[in-house]
């Protein structure tokens, strides 16, 4: 087992500030398999900087650690959890309120958004039963609920709160949805010049984005509007059926000229809205 | 850059330069891109989804006489590539070459968050550039064959 003096000197900052929660996580490991989590934490933390994979809106920094630390989670079978509050274990992944003495739970770590909007993980998405799961699930932990509640609960629930809106905002859109999936398989969109881009694309954007510029009547931007928005829906199938089949690298570029419309998207209803 | 930073006047500064350029952009426009003079950058960020057009006119001593841009995008996107049409104008091919992502940052004094934006201006000056001289190699090979 490795001294705990040694990790303080190599650990990362991040590394450190896990460890707290760990045990606090209530999380029934041995010392030698936090070390070993440590020193993993450290070796992602350090290969992240170094690949300069840091990602694009909405999926920021704190979803690329939502990430990073899913693909480090060991498995469940190995685990067990118990409330921190009675002491029960807590089985179910992830696990919102303790089923024995009800009270709130801190973030299981190991939860992907979809478990915690209780989705299956396909890029087919019922929104609507998304948006109930995210009602139903705000309705029990807003923190609003725990105000005259211990300190504890009331960050454990500021915790949950805001992890719902997270997971419910990423997977509502099928830009996020598909990049987060994209993400959860390993694969992520560098930043900077894309050096294979198709000049005969970019051109076609740059055109699109120069007659939105140019547009002077609503009719105008409803009609680049409607086009983008039939562009969307087609690449939205096509991301559909990538993702399906299993064609990362297909859904990726897919993905990459959704990004591009959605922005054209967002230019066309501040125009509309502009030109009201 | 340190002195940017520090003082609360030079945060100013630097903010005022990006608004500025974002505000009153030099420069935006096109060029005729199937003229032998021009050349013609166009370049996309996948991550963030801007796109950039930058185009320089140049003259039979190989100095640059006029840059355009334009680029849809975000605030220091724009302002990197407004910056680079001022900065290209008067200067040799090989002069605007060395023209670094680092230079526009400093400038313009980007976040981290944002240094993206400069490295895609540097790339959107270094293909029109190569876009230049792939058209005069052209324009030579051309040349040499009608001779023949």
């Amino acid at each position: 087992m490795v001294s705990l003096t040694i990790f303080r000197i190599i650990c990362t900052s991040e590394a450190l500030h896990i460890l707290p929660k760990l045990f606090a996580n209530r999380r029934c490991l041995s010392k030698t398999s936090i070390y070993a989590t440590l020193c993993k934490n450290f070796i992602n933390f350090s290969s992240k900087d170094t690949q300069n994979n840091s990602c694009f809106k909405p999926v920021s920094e704190s979803t690329g650690k939502h990430v990073s630390s899913l693909l480090r989670t060991f498995s469940t079978a190995s685990e067990k959890l118990n409330c921190w509050n009675c002491g029960h274990s807590v089985e179910q992944t992830p696990a919102f309120f303790c089923i024995f003495c009800n009270f709130v739970q801190p973030p299981d770590e190991g939860a992907s958004y979809f478990q915690i909007m209780d989705c299956d993980q396909t890029f087919a998405l019922d929104t609507q039963r998304l948006q109930k799961r995210y009602l139903d699930l705000q309705r029990t932990l807003h923190p609003d609920n725990y105000t005259h509640k211990t300190v504890k609960e009331q960050e454990f629930s500021e915790y949950q709160s805001a992890l719902v809106n997270k997971a419910y905002r990423t997977l509502l859109k099928p830009l996020s949805r598909g990049l987060y999936m994209l993400e959860l398989k390993g694969m992520h969109i560098q930043e900077g010049t894309d050096a294979g881009a198709d000049p005969t694309f970019l051109m076609e954007l740059m055109e699109i984005n120069e007659a939105l510029d140019g547009a002077r009547s609503r009719e105008e931007v409803d009609k680049i509007g409607a086009a983008t928005r039939e562009k969307l829906n087609d690449l939205t199938k096509r991301i559909e059926a990538s993702l399906h089949k299993g064609e990362l690298q297909a859904a990726k570029a897919f993905l990459v000229q959704m990004k591009y419309f959605a922005n054209i998207e967002d230019k066309v209803k501040e125009k509309h809205s502009e030109l009201m | 850059m340190s002195n940017n930073t520090t003082s609360s006047f030079g945060r100013g500064r630097c903010y005022f330069k990006v608004v500025d350029h974002y505000e009153n952009p030099r420069n935006v426009g096109s060029l005729d891109k199937t003229s032998k003079n021009v050349g013609t950058g166009l370049v996309g960020a996948p991550a963030c989804g801007d796109v950039m057009k930058l185009q320089i006119e140049v003259d039979d001593q190989g100095k640059i006489v006029d840059a355009r841009f334009k680029t849809f995008g975000c605030g220091s996107a724009i302002a990197s590539s407004s910056l680079v049409t001022e900065w290209v104008k008067g200067k040799s091919i090989a002069e605007a070459m060395t023209i670094k992502n680092t230079d526009i940052a400093k400038e313009l004094c980007l976040p981290p968050v944002k240094l993206h934006c400069s490295m895609l201006a540097e790339d959107a000056i270094k293909a029109a550039l190569q876009d230049y001289r792939v058209k005069q190699q052209d324009i030579e090979i051309e040349a040499v064959k009608a001779s023949n």
